[in-house]
């Protein structure tokens, strides 16, 4: 564990290096993803001058909602999505090889290996987002220190199943050779995670909250920080990221298997 | 220390013919061929031993290097390497194992390469004071040392493969692929290279299994050679011997007196061999290889000779026509080896076209 601490750290240390000698990029990155929190926060303000509530939330409820959304979206752009971008080139060019030949965790490796350091800002006015909108809601002492701990947790887990979701569209790449088309997919699916998951119903609400627990990234975590959490909501949450976890793991194994590399 | 036997690799790919028509029926239709790239390769390579896998574009050596570095699954056959399973990866194996691909990149891009090796130092967990030892070990014996913290795109294509050198051994390897190592470099990196891999091996005795385009680097690295063909091994032995083995024929080269006349091909020497060259400095006959002596005489006998010269061929040009040559047929083309068409002398069994798994 602490080697691969230790490893981690390497790799931030050589993503903040490289982040600062592209500063034009560094710096556009960091309006792009503000201009994307800012049009989400007036989609919202703009629908709920037609309504007071959506799937149950009040407006209030739902900026703390949106800030749990964007605080997932940060950690998935800071700490994964790079490395996510690059995995589908590096399988179809045969770039592999040099992480398979290292004592080392491959699927860690390729997870985690590109920090992306001028997304790193956008984290930290993710997490401003989040104390806003908590700080303004109405009687923030309702909400509770253990519950907002518990939301702080999940919201961890929901970052969590949002990596193992992406990854598990990309892996076909090993069989297909081509991973556009399901990365649209993904990307589509989404969608559906950024709204509250009480505004689905039937099949679609439990393939939401199982196979495909996009309704786990963060309107779960939100309903968790209003109504508590169960047992059960422990349990489910939990038997879900052991669950994805598995198949990634198993998939990942079958994908390496199947990598044939590429002629030099 | 690698032990392989009748290891195998296919692989499927599909067949499209040109166009928009076939591009669309390909949609619904494919026909898949398998490619056979590696067929039932046996050999074992000791301590401190280098192989030369030797073959054209396209004959399966790299496919077996990947399959012995643990990066490809082989279709069937077995393999230890260290006693493991190259392919299972395990941990203790990896750490006992390097590859250098000359063609692909392991260190980033936009660092320095004293950060790579760093990390690399985390990768292997090699004590502090062991790090810093072969690290100044290594850039010195490559003469990188001033070098160390320039980004590695700020390098020559030289120094770049020296410091991908000094990545590969940091943690002193028992076991050393090099793909192509010298690929690309001009003569006095590729020199440098060579003269570096040969005291490396004086100095840790790993086995080292090495493909090269570059006769030079067989010449120079390795005592034994595997020659490589549409998959298959064809050759597995000494360098040297493989001149004896193929080359059917020496060259006899009398250089005359200068009495400024021009030299005639005499049937008398003409029915020895084949008459390459004939004018007034030499007369050069290739002969069959017990007729060395007899032509030898002829020469003396019926020209006013010099001086005489007997010779190998060159050992490049001779692999290259068994590299080149394709199954018995074929084999017997002018020049080419008499043996060529012969069955495999590195015990590799006639192939079946059936591939399993």
């Amino acid at each position: 564990m602490k080697r691969y601490l230790r490893l981690y750290l390497h790799f931030l240390r050589f993503s903040f290096s490289r982040a600062f000698e592209f500063r034009v990029d560094f710096w556009f990155r960091i309006v792009m993803d503000c201009g994307f929190y800012a049009v989400n926060l007036i989609l919202f303000t703009l629908f709920y001058r037609h309504t007071d509530t959506i799937g149950g939330w009040t407006i209030d409820q739902s900026y703390i909602f949106i800030s749990g959304f964007f605080l997932v979206d940060a950690i998935h752009m800071t700490v994964f999505s790079n490395n996510m971008w690059w995995l589908p080139l590096l399988v179809n060019k045969g770039d592999l090889d040099y992480y398979l030949v290292r004592p080392v965790s491959s699927l860690f490796f390729l997870s985690l290996r590109e920090f992306a350091a001028n997304s790193f800002i956008n984290l930290l006015i993710a997490i401003g987002i989040m104390i806003w909108a908590i700080a303004r809601y109405p009687g923030p002492g309702e909400l509770g220190a253990l519950n907002i701990v518990t939301f702080a947790v999940l919201i961890g887990t929901g970052a969590f199943l949002h990596y193992c979701l992406h990854l598990l569209f990309i892996l076909p790449v090993f069989w297909l050779h081509t991973n556009r088309g399901l990365a649209m997919v993904f990307f589509s699916m989404g969608k559906l995670g950024e709204r509250p998951d009480r505004i689905y119903t039937g099949i679609t609400r439990m393939v939401l909250l199982t196979v495909l627990p996009f309704s786990l990234i963060a309107s779960v975590p939100t309903d968790t920080l209003f109504a508590g959490l169960t047992v059960g909501r422990a349990l489910h949450v939990t038997a879900v990221c052991v669950g994805m976890f598995s198949v990634l793991l198993f998939l990942w194994s079958r994908g390496l298997r199947g990598y044939v590399s590429a002629s030099s | 220390m690698i032990e392989v036997t009748n290891l195998r690799k296919t692989f499927y790919v599909h067949k499209k013919a040109p166009g928009l028509r076939a591009s669309f029926r390909s949609l619904f239709h494919r026909e898949k061929t398998a490619k056979h790239a590696v067929k039932g390769a046996t050999f074992r390579v000791e301590e401190g031993e280098i192989l030369g896998l030797i073959g054209a574009n396209g004959a399966g050596k790299t496919t077996l290097v990947k399959m012995l570095s643990g990066i490809i699954h082989p279709t069937s056959g077995d393999a230890r390497v260290l006693g493991h399973v190259p392919w299972e990866r395990s941990n203790e194996l990896r750490r006992q194992v390097a590859l250098i691909m000359g063609q692909k990149a392991q260190l980033w891009w936009d660092l320095p390469a004293a950060d790579c090796f760093l990390l690399l130092r985390d990768i292997y967990q090699l004590p502090e004071q062991e790090y810093r030892t072969s690290l100044d070990k290594l850039s010195s014996m490559l003469g990188v040392k001033d070098v160390l913290n320039v980004q590695i795109r700020r390098l020559s294509l030289g120094e770049r493969m020296k410091m991908e050198l000094i990545a590969a051994l940091l943690h002193s390897p028992r076991v050393l692929y090099l793909d192509e190592p010298t690929i690309g470099l001009d003569l006095t990196a590729q020199k440098a290279v060579r003269d570096f891999i040969l005291e490396y091996r004086s100095q840790r005795a790993p086995a080292m299994i090495l493909t090269s385009h570059y006769m030079e680097d067989i010449e120079r690295l390795c005592k034994r050679i595997i020659i490589i063909r549409e998959g298959e091994i064809v050759y597995d032995g000494g360098l040297r011997t493989v001149v004896e083995q193929y080359a059917t024929e020496k060259t006899v080269t009398a250089h005359l007196k200068k009495n400024g006349e021009l030299a005639v091909a005499k049937p008398e020497v003409a029915r020895l061999g084949t008459v390459a060259e004939c004018n007034a400095v030499c007369v050069k006959l290739r002969v069959p290889r017990d007729r060395v002596a007899e032509a030898a005489q002829a020469l003396l006998h019926h020209y006013e000779v010099a001086d005489i010269t007997i010779e190998e061929p060159e050992i490049g040009q001779i692999i290259e026509q068994i590299m080149t040559a394709r199954g018995g047929s074929d084999a017997g083309g002018p020049g080419a080896p008499e043996s060529l068409g012969a069955p495999s002398i590195a015990g590799s069994s006639a192939e079946n076209e059936e591939e399993g798994s």
